[in-house]
């Protein structure tokens, strides 16, 4: 301020406070927030977006790759571990920082400001559709981990309501777009394309991969809601599926044979 | 010729406790003038436009070229120095604001003194002092060169930090001119000394990690210092000196 006080005099700091040098460790967390979106959470979402892209050689292709997925090792700790813990975490940090920005879109609409408006708005939408996602998807209804061969009737009926499936739809897109924008942050935010025009290259790179994961999800989702296999039964035999994942599983469970017959 | 008048509209405030009033201001036009030559007419002769008497602006000002950095405002919504802000560019009347996010003093006139402090917390200078003389500093290359004058420009404005959406109260953010001015005095072989230290200073809270990269401080930097770069750069040095820190210790 600009008075007549000796420069050592201490005063009352209001505003904003200046940095914290070395302490606390914010820095930890959210570098664990920024990672986690690329590895587990963005790799687990090409490994969803490739698996239900099965959904297009029909139900028995679909429940077969389901089952392939629950037959890993240690299933349900990977599943803890490598997506819903990362998952909750990422979700969760993401809100907290979003709470700390202040959007200036309003006075400022340059491009990086709108991604960065998008990202948080994007982010939002996925955690509330991951959240009843996985509700419905994987604690509800039929259990797919026991029933692999009901998967593809479980997706049908879920699509069936046209607002579920708007629902889809839309965070099918947002999501793509929130984790393709989040590799291009984290690539600029770790010090890997420290340069402008690296920056706009891998940007190009980043929207290809977003839109070639966006158009894969949206043709699976197609799978399901198109004329092709229509009124799936609702748990279909996985025997039908000649070539499997993994020899062990050539035989199917004696649970989804009864079923079926 | 008719006499041709500009519009200006400014949001005063007596103390930092004082309620905010708009006051409108009528000049006549003049070839080249600028936001910080308007105010001097209004300090000649303090008259809001409807003729009542009031008091001159109170507002930071030094050099008039954009090479001190002391008079950052807001114009027409948007950070900016006033002395290279021409009125002949600006879309008229001219709302005149002080910046958002620094303690306000009186009118125009905020208290940037937090940037200063943070240059000091990460230590930016290259220490030269000593009891003796330490004769002439080691060579920079022109490629080093190249890289730091760019940095060298800040004017310690404060338009990056004002226009981020990370820099407020609730983060404590630090701010893109700090984490530039690191990278400045890290590269620059005596001011290396520090460099580990200005690492870990911005890995603290409010520290390099806090940026959302909306890039609005090189869109807003009048001096187009690549401040992007700089933050890449730098959370990048920092990272790396914490993994260290962490297998060292």
């Amino acid at each position: 301020m600009a008075t007549a006080q000796h420069p050592s005099t201490p005063s009352v700091r209001t505003g904003v406070q200046p940095l914290r040098a070395g302490q606390g460790t914010s820095f930890l967390w959210r570098k664990l927030h920024s990672l986690l979106g690329i590895i587990p959470i963005g790799a687990f979402l090409i490994e969803h977006l490739l698996s239900n892209y099965e959904a297009l050689k029909g139900p028995a292709a679909y429940g077969a790759q389901v089952r392939f997925l629950n037959s890993l090792p240690l299933v349900r700790v990977l599943e803890w571990v490598f997506i819903f813990l990362p998952i909750l975490y990422h979700g969760l940090y993401g809100l907290y920082i979003w709470m700390r920005g202040k959007s200036n879109l309003v006075y400022y609409p340059w491009a990086g400001n709108w991604m960065y408006t998008a990202q948080r708005y994007t982010g939002l939408i996925a955690i509330l559709y991951i959240g009843q996602h996985v509700l419905r998807q994987r604690f509800m209804g039929i259990s797919l981990p026991e029933n692999p061969g009901a998967a593809f009737a479980k997706v049908q009926h879920e699509l069936a309501n046209p607002w579920m499936l708007a629902v889809y739809i839309i965070a099918m897109i947002a999501i793509c777009w929130h984790f393709a924008y989040g590799i291009w942050l984290f690539a600029a935010k770790w010090g890997i394309t420290p340069g402008a025009a690296a920056r706009k290259r891998f940007g190009y790179v980043c929207a290809a991969l977003g839109f070639a994961l966006a158009v894969m999800g949206l043709v699976s989702i197609w799978a399901f809601v198109g004329p092709k296999y229509k009124n799936t039964p609702d748990i279909v035999p996985l025997a039908a599926v000649a070539v499997t994942a993994s020899p062990v599983l050539s035989a199917p469970p004696a649970a989804v044979i009864s079923a079926a017959v | 010729m008719a006499n041709k008048t500009i519009a200006l509209e400014i949001k005063r405030q007596s103390s930092p406790d004082a309620p905010a009033v708009w006051e409108k201001f009528e000049l006549p036009w003049r070839p080249g003038m600028n936001v910080i030559s308007a105010m001097m007419e209004i300090a000649a002769n303090p008259v809001t436009a409807d003729g009542q008497p009031t008091t001159p602006i109170t507002y930071d000002s030094n050099c008039l070229e954009e090479i001190c950095g002391s008079c950052a405002m807001r114009i027409n919504g948007k950070a900016r120095m006033a002395c290279s802000a021409l009125i002949d560019n600006l879309e008229q009347p001219i709302r005149i604001e002080p910046l958002s996010k620094f303690p306000l003093v009186r009118d125009l006139q905020v208290d940037r003194s937090v940037l200063f402090e943070n240059l000091k917390r990460v230590k930016a200078w290259v220490p030269i002092d000593g009891t003796y003389d330490l004769g002439s500093g080691p060579r920079i290359f022109p490629q080093v060169q190249e890289v730091n004058y760019p940095l060298s420009n800040c004017i310690s404005c404060t338009c990056c930090m004002e226009v981020c959406p990370q820099f407020n109260e609730d983060t404590g953010f630090v701010g893109a001119a700090t984490i530039a001015q690191v990278k400045l005095f890290n590269n620059n072989p005596t001011g290396k000394v520090f460099k580990e230290e200005r690492l870990r200073a911005l890995a603290g809270d409010g520290g390099v990690q806090e940026c959302g990269y909306a890039q609005n401080c090189v869109e807003a930097c009048p001096k187009q210092i690549p401040l992007t770069n700089a933050i890449s750069d730098v959370s990048r040095d920092v990272l790396i000196q914490k993994a260290k820190d962490f297998l060292r210790g």
